[in-house]
């Protein structure tokens, strides 16, 4: 019976569940960046998880991992703007790709995530505290 | 040796600490669940369903022995169907809902274990505590 084994899975997610308010928190911080370090608009990051064998945890059990962090390519929106530093010959400005409303959803999916993992460990915390106090 | 160890070879004091196994077993598979719920293609881990059945005969036979070797196994649910469009068939309230509940077993679980232990106590020394 190993009860806290299981905090490994639950370590796994809540350092991705992080990571994903950490990308969300730079998207959003970066919603007005015209000109990032290539030059370019900012590009909205996208996480991408994917789940891990725990081997010894036993058999289907699975922690997860981010896999990769992509750069939403589609192209951001035009903003007619002259007098702005970086607007274009014909006075647009590309702004950053990045939408406020999905980063909102998706920091709010990512910390109620957090936070059913977070549970997982206060049950078997709990678990284990009653596996402690058997015979007393 | 023998007589002793006969006190905690009862049936019932077994098929408790086997069912303790269990029971954190289907934690770590709840854990799993939660941890990607987020995954894409990810397929929600349970107990599987032969072993349920085959504990639940080998309790009811009463054999120490049977209760014992049982060893317990997860699965891939693949029944459950995904009602997301990336094939993850993770609900995490119903996760969640069954870590409660499953938590709340294992508390009765040990609740058994220390009565028996206390009640072994108790015929040794002959008064309570």
């Amino acid at each position: 019976m190993n009860v806290l084994a299981a905090t490994a899975i639950t370590a796994s997610a809540l350092e991705a569940e992080k990571m994903r308010v950490d990308i969300t928190s730079q998207n959003i911080a970066n919603a007005h960046t015209t000109k990032g370090i290539d030059g370019k608009p900012y590009q909205r990051r996208v996480v991408a998880f994917e789940s891990v064998l725990n081997q010894e945890m036993g058999q289907n059990m699975q922690g997860v991992r981010i896999s990769e962090i992509k750069r939403d390519e589609s192209p951001g929106e035009l903003l007619y703007n002259p007098e702005h530093p970086h607007a274009d010959k014909d006075g647009n400005v590309h702004m950053p790709n990045v939408n406020i409303a999905y980063e909102m959803v998706d920091m709010v999916t990512a910390s109620r995530s957090y936070e059913a993992n977070l549970a997982v460990v206060r049950n078997a915390r709990q678990m284990a505290n009653q596996a402690l106090s058997i015979g007393r | 040796m023998e007589l002793v160890a006969s006190l905690f070879a009862t049936d019932n004091y077994t098929a408790v600490k086997k069912m303790m196994d269990v029971s954190a077993m289907r934690h770590a598979a709840i854990a799993s669940n939660i941890a990607n719920v987020s995954t894409p293609g990810y397929k929600r881990v349970d107990l599987s369903k032969s072993f349920e059945d085959e504990l639940k005969a080998r309790i009811s036979s009463r054999d120490a022995d049977a209760i014992t070797s049982a060893v317990p196994r997860t699965e891939l649910d693949t029944m459950t169907p995904a009602t997301r469009a990336d094939g993850n068939n993770v609900q995490i309230d119903r996760e969640l809902l069954e870590m409660s509940t499953n938590t709340m077993n294992f508390d009765a679980l040990t609740n058994f274990a220390s009565g028996s232990l206390k009640q072994l106590k108790m015929a040794i020394t002959g008064h309570q505590q």
